[in-house]
Formats: structure tokens, sequence, C-alpha cells
């Protein structure tokens, strides 16, 4: 139970002939996805490209991506988990209630079509989004789609990922796995890392008011998260790192604006398959980036004395 | 200020590439290097105490997308781990099965090994190994690069077009900066990419009409000889993992012959009976057929009991595991290039299948006459973790003990081996060829893993008697690492930066030319984005080839 079978994009590309977009509108939020990935660009083993391949697009309204997807399931709000549950029943030829199924806005006929299908592709692959991850069952949901994607290798190859977004998240993922363990949510204030989401995750956190003072880079929290801890950004010594002025620039007490990466500032960005892409600014910015920024803010720190006992011998060490 | 000389007095000197077998030694040390004599700088004494080159790991994985995976699948392992707090001059982290880059160091370091080999990276994800091992401070690194299912290179072996293809090879390496040529599961892993594997040698690789696993293993121990790679093709053979596996095995030391190579994991290849009930050690017939096979090296893979991850770019088997586990499973198939599989796993005492295991690692290290050619690994961290090496090292020296171990596992288990009549002991000097010498020599890396004048200075001083546990390697006294003291009484006192030695072979100047349409075909980045730029490879060590 568990885990994660994926690929990197260019195997769907080249080789995948079934895909499923779960929870997701990629016309929209990922609008080169499926141009440059996923549906049209011909691969090494989908010579036709777009008709080679056969998308599924699973969600609770008719979004744009539908005009795209070859068969588009409308299920009832919050009827994802039930849904991939049957569908996991259904590969294995187990049995299932037709009233529960009923419950979903789906038919029996649909789910047994697709399963149908999915056992006859080469190469299925499947990306979910927000609609599935973040909606009742959360985390549960992402579970079940991704053992789903696992248990269909008994039958054919299938491989499963999250449409991530916003910026270079998947490289502040990467970094901190290989820094500290962990992907996010991670507590360094005993002096190793700890992990508890939903403990210390930012949102939990600035909600209970732990933190008394905040350092953002990358993010604009004072447009996306809840009031309470919008209040409480307000409330502490918030500093912002942005190219731009943001909501969370506006209730903070420091913004220093820093050259735009990718544009201005040299850098690394993963992909959402955790390929890492150089970054060759073009232009150069007044500004300085935001490595240079923290870097001699943390110089700044290290000439105050440390705020744990330091052995003698270690230190003078280093010194 | 770091010392520019240093001097280590009173020790045993255990040097074997140098002859020297407990012999008393003064050890002198200026600007990083070993040399005759000295005048003033610090002297430790090391009277009573035992004096080791510095470690060196010719198979294990620390770094890179598939390790990082691993690491985030896997957050429960780090509630129990090893912490590393937040110091001056020490970054936190923590240990465990899958430790952090900083910890890694720190660890490593610590038992008194200084130089490590991380046995797996694409080409497409190599910018990212290299950051990472940017960041795992002390010790020595260099990368093996994934070649054996390498559409281009299957490609071209499949055309008969070999020179087109040693010129490939070596543009891949410098483009992904790596030191040497992994070949995993010979054309497995691309038929994975379809649900298939790739279990028989001769057979053509699903997919291909005449390339079969053995033309892939040929063809590119051929390139690396051609190359004059310092560290001959590193083989993760065929059929790892399954029982019957050493018929493979035998037959791919066959397909070798005239040849250098080295075996990976041998431990993993080497099991004989049909099925997981029959399953038996076979150590005694790879052994055989290893000792006549000069042209090849090969490390334990040993298995120790407790938790671990496997982690390996052997996809088909990972599914396979996962089947049997029924734990969490994690692939990554990398585009045109190779594959990774990631499955937790406790290796049981009670389990026969594991005890098999646990026997054959040690068997095979007992088992092969010369220990130039055999090296000390767990395949890290698919058999254990590599922190607990001194944990085999202390089987391997003492036969009492491995017999009251044996007394341990599942009964069944001990008719499927061979371990409890192997009385050999392997003495100090032996253990000094297994985890330093002789890895050194087989990567080539000449300056490594011995104290003659001009060598590096890592040296590590382990005290003279045995810990509590009975364990003599778990605690060196002292650690330098090119002429500093790194760790002294337990304790990391000084975090230098390690180097990383990659290779630049000769390629054809239209390669890229050759490449690029093919490129733009197979992949979803841009050509000129492929290569990692050398400024990314921090301390960067450029070696020569033969």
């Amino acid at each position: 139970m568990g885990g994660k079978v994926s690929c990197t994009l260019g195997e769907v590309t080249n080789r995948a002939d079934f895909i499923i977009f779960w929870g997701g509108n990629p016309a929209e939020c990922h609008p080169r996805h499926f141009t440059k990935y996923s549906l049209t660009p011909k691969g090494r083993f989908v010579p036709d490209g777009r008709k080679g391949r056969t998308a599924v697009l699973v969600d609770i309204r008719e979004t744009p991506s539908a005009k795209a997807a070859d068969i588009f399931l409308q299920l009832r709000p919050s009827k994802d988990f039930e849904v991939l549950t049957t569908l996991r029943a259904l590969i294995k030829d187990q049995r299932v209630d037709p009233a529960a199924v009923a419950e979903t806005g789906l038919t029996l006929e649909q789910l047994q079509d697709l399963v149908d299908r999915m056992k006859k592709a080469r190469f299925g692959a499947m990306f979910f989004g927000m609609g599935l991850s973040m909606t009742r069952g959360k985390h549960m949901n992402s579970g079940a789609l991704l053992n789903l994607a696992a248990e269909m290798n008994a039958f054919t190859k299938f491989v499963c990922m999250p449409m991530r977004g916003h910026g270079n998240v998947t490289g502040a993922d990467v970094v901190l796995r290989y820094t500290t363990g962990y992907p996010f949510g991670v507590n360094l204030s005993r002096g190793y890392p700890r992990y508890n989401p939903g403990e210390f995750s930012t949102v939990d956190l600035l909600v209970r008011g732990d933190n008394d003072a905040a350092f953002i880079l990358g993010a604009d929290p004072g447009a996306t998260m809840p009031q309470p801890a919008i209040e409480h950004l307000a409330s502490i010594p918030t500093i912002v790192l942005d190219p731009k002025v943001t909501h969370t620039s506006r209730l903070s007490r420091v913004h220093i604006t820093t050259a735009v990466t990718g544009v201005s500032a040299p850098g690394t960005a993963y992909r959402m398959d955790e390929i890492p892409l150089p970054l060759a600014p073009a232009l150069r910015s007044p500004y300085p980036t935001d490595e240079e920024v923290v870097r001699r803010i943390r110089r700044a720190v290290a000439r105050r004395p440390a705020w744990q006992p330091v052995d003698e011998n270690v230190r003078s060490a280093i010194a | 200020m770091s010392p520019t000389t240093l001097r280590v007095t009173g020790g045993r000197v255990y040097d074997p590439a140098n002859g020297v077998d407990g012999a008393v030694r003064d050890i002198a040390i200026r600007d990083g290097k070993i040399v005759d004599s000295v005048d003033g700088g610090r002297t430790i004494d090391a009277s009573g105490m035992v004096i080791f080159p510095g470690g060196v790991d010719v198979h294990s994985h620390v770094a890179g997308a598939a390790l990082n995976f691993a690491r985030g699948l896997t957050p429960e392992n780090y509630r129990a781990a090893r912490r590393f707090l937040h110091a001056p001059g020490r970054r936190q982290g923590l240990g465990g099965i899958t430790p952090t880059t900083f910890a890694t160091g720190y660890l490593y370091a610590g038992m008194g090994w200084t130089t490590v080999n991380e046995a797996a990276m694409p080409v497409l994800t190599a910018r990212h190994t290299h950051e990472e091992l940017h960041e795992v401070p002390i010790i020595d690194k260099s990368t093996l690069v994934l070649m054996a299912n390498n559409e281009f290179v299957l490609d071209l072996l499949e055309a008969g077009e070999t020179e087109r293809a040693r010129h490939v090879v070596a543009w891949l390496i410098w483009a992904a900066k790596a030191y040497g040529v992994k070949a995993v599961n010979p054309g497995g892993v691309n038929a994975w990419k379809w649900g298939r594997n790739a279990r028989v040698l001769h057979e053509p690789v699903y997919g291909y009409e005449t390339l079969t696993p053995a033309t892939i293993i040929e063809g590119l121990a051929a390139i690396v000889d051609d190359l004059g790679l310092p560290h001959p093709v590193h083989l993760h053979c065929n059929n790892l993992g399954i029982p019957g596996n050493v018929e493979t095995t035998i037959e791919t030391m066959k397909i070798l012959e005239g040849r250098r190579a080295h075996l990976a994991h041998l431990q993993f290849h080497a099991y004989g009976g049909d099925d997981w009930g029959t399953m038996r050690s076979a150590a005694v017939e790879v052994a055989e057929a290893f000792n006549a096979n000069p042209n090849l090296t090969t490390d334990a893979g040993a298995v120790l009991f407790g938790d671990s991850v496997t982690l390996t770019a052997d996809g088909p088997w990972q599914h396979l595991l996962y089947q049997l586990t029924g734990r969490k499973w994690a692939n990554l198939d990398v585009e045109n290039e190779t594959g990774c599989g990631i499955v937790p796993y406790v290796y049981k005492d009670r389990s026969l299948v594991n005890a098999v295991q646990w026997a054959t690692g040690l068997e095979l290290m007992l088992l092969i006459d010369d220990p130039w050619r055999v090296h000390l690994t767990t395949d890290h961290p698919n058999g254990g973790c590599f922190w607990r090496y001194p944990e085999i090292i202390r089987l391997l020296m003492d036969a009492e003990f491995r017999k009251e171990q044996l007394r341990q596992i599942a009964p069944k288990a001990r008719e499927r081996i061979v371990l409890g009549d192997l009385d050999r002991e392997y003495t100090l000097s032996d253990i000094a060829v297994v985890t330093a010498a002789g890895p050194a020599r087989a990567l080539g890396l000449t300056e490594k893993g011995h104290l003659g004048v001009g060598a590096d200075a890592d040296v590590t001083i382990y005290p003279g008697t045995p810990d509590g546990d009975g364990i003599l390697f778990s605690y060196p006294r002292y650690v330098l690492k090119g002429g500093e003291v790194v760790v002294e009484e337990g304790d990391v006192r000084a975090v230098t930066e390690g180097k990383e030695f990659i290779v630049h072979p000769p390629s054809d100047e239209g390669t890229a030319e050759y490449l690029r349409p093919l490129f733009e075909k197979a992949y979803t980045m841009s050509f000129a984005n492929y290569p990692v730029e050398i400024e990314r490879v921090k301390g960067a060590d450029v070696r020569p080839l033969h």
C-alpha cells in the first residue's frame, strides 16, 4: 500500500496511449501540458501523436479540459474516493454494489468500460490535480489513485503523478528532502529536523500563532491563506523577498525586492517530474538575487553569539 | 588554520598495498599528502592503536533523484534515526536508512571511510546528483552513469555501430560529469517500460530484433576498456534477487572473458533453487567461477538483518518485490535512459529467504580467495546501511561469533547454506584490503587506499582493542582526511569539502550533432540544457585515462 509509481514526462510523450486526468484542468492551469508532454506530441512509440492516445477526464464539472478529452466522466462532488475504490475492486474482478456506484454519479457500465480500456492500454498515465488532492478526503484520495496505478501494473504498464504548479514548489520539496529528510512541514527548532504535517505545516503554525517571526520567499500567503493566518503574519515581524509587491508585502515589516529567477537571476528549477532545469538569465537586474540576500542575512546572523552551548573544541576548530 | 604538517607515531600500520602488515611505523603528512618525514606540526600519539588507509566504498547509493525519492517515501524511518544537531560549522540532519546529505558525510567520516562511489546516476538528473554530492561534506566522491538501458546506446549496439556507440558513451559520460559506467539489468530496465523484463541473456530484448543482454554487456565492457576508463564497467547482472540466478551470473562471467568488469553486489546474484521455497545459497558455485576469472572484481552486497530500503534502477525486480511484500512501492522511469524502483524492506532472521541472503554475502567474502577482488559493501541501503559495516567486519574476523549467529536464524535455512563449514577468519590486513586497498585499486584511484609516500593523507586510526560489543571498527579514535583531523574522540572536528572525481573520455567532434536530432525526438527538455556544466560540479577533479 502506498507509494508512487511514476516516470519522467518524456516517457508519457514517447509511450502513453491511455491518459487519465483526474480532478484537474490542465487546459487552463497547465496550458502547455497537453501540447508539450501528454496529448498532442508524437512520441517514439506513439507515432500518430494525439490520434494514438485515448484521453479521459474525470472531474465534477465540465471544464475546458473536457473538450480535449475523448471521454469525460462527471462524478458528484466528494465521490472521488468511492469511485477510485470501486475501480480498484473492478480491476481485480471483485464484486461491487451497483447502488453504491450509483451514488457517485457514474454507472457501473461506465466504470467497467474504463477498466476494460485501462487493461487494454500498453502504457497508461494518470495525472491528478487539486480537485482530487485538496477536496474532501484529501491525501486519502491521492493515495487511492496512486494505489490504483500501482495495482494496474499487475496487468499492464501504468504510472501516476500529481500536476504540481506554483513556480519551483517541486524544487523546494526536493531540497528539503535531501537536507532534512522531509519534503515540507519541517520544524528545526530543536536543532534537528522534525516532521508533522498538520502540526508543523505553515498554515497550522500561523493559525495557532506559534511563530514569532516569518521569512517568506517565493510565496504569497497573504493572498491564499485563511484569515487567522494572515492576521498572525501582520502581527509579527514578517520579511518578504519577492520581485514584486505582493499581498504579503503589504502586511509585512520588510519587503526586499529581488531579481526575477530565470529572467535576471540564475538557478535551478525542478519540473513536476523532478527533472532539474538550469535557468540562464537573459537580463541583468539592479536587484540582488534571492540567494544573495539570504546569504547576507545568514552572514549577519552568524556574527551573533550561538543560541546553544557549543563545545569549545568545536568552536576553535571551526574558527 | 589547518596544520600543514602532522605526524602519527607509534601505531601498528596496516597498509597492504605497500606490504605493511601491522608493523609499528610513523606516518608523516604534509599539505594533505603522505611524505617521508616532516619537522614540527602536531603529533598524534597512536601507540597501541591500529592505523588503516581511509575506507573506500566502491558501491553505495548516497545521493541522487532515486535516493531522494526514497527519503520522501519513508519519513517514518527518520523517527528512530540518529539526529545531527545544528552547530556552528555543522549542519543539521538525520541518519537512519537513507541519511540526509550532511549526515551522510558525517557518518561515513565518523566510521573512517573517506571515499564513496555513488553507483547509479542518470544523465538526465545528473545535475541534481552533483548538487546533492556537493552537500555531502568531508568525503571524496565519484559517480557512475547508467548506460545499459539508454536507447541511443542500445539502438547503436543493435545496429552494430560500435564505434559510434563508443563516441556516444564518451559524450554521455562527460555530459553527466561521471567517473564511470554502470550497467543495470542490461535490457531489462528498458523492457520494464512496457512492463516486461530481460530474463535470458541470449534472447533479444523486448522491442529489439537482435540485441540481447549479452550483446549489451559485451558491448559496454569493450567500450569502457577502449575508452580507458579508470574503473571497468560496473555491472548489476540480470535476474537480481531471483532464486536460481546463479546460472545467469556464471554465464555473465563467461560473456565477460577477456574483459575487465566489476560485478556489483554479488550476494544478490548467487542463489540456487527454483523458487522462494527451494531457494539456497549458490555462493560455492559463484565463488568458484569468480576465482577462475581474474579479470573481474566484485563487491559483497551483504545483507544484515533489520530494516532497509531497497533502491535500484532494476524496475521490474522492484515491482516483483512490491508484489511479494505488499508494502509501499515507488517507481520512476527516466525517459530514454533508465528506470528506478524503491521498496522498503525488512530482513528477518526467521525468514528462510532472508537468512539465506545473510549467509550468502558472508560466504562469498569467505570463499573468494583473493581479498583484493572482493570489496566490503551492503549495496547501501539495499542490504543494510553503510554505517553497519563494522558488524560485517566482526562476522568476517570471528568464526566462533559467526557460528553463534547461525543458531539464531531460521533452522531450515541452515541446510541451504555452507556458512557453518567455513572456518576462515579475516586478518586485520584482509580487512584493510576489502575496505580500502582493494576498492581503491578497482576504482583506479591510485592515491587512495594506501599509506605510501604520495598517497592522499586519508588515514583512520582505530583503538587497538574491540569495544564492549566486540566490535573493533565502530568508532575510530581519529580520522584524517586530506591531512586534516576531521574526527577525533568520536566527534566531527572539522568539516572539509571533498572532491568529486570525474573523467573526460574523448568523443568524436560530430557526436553532439549526431545526438541533437535524436535527443529532440526522445526528450522533453532542450539539448543545450542536457549536459551538466562543469562549474556545477564543485571540487571537480578530472582524472587521467589509461
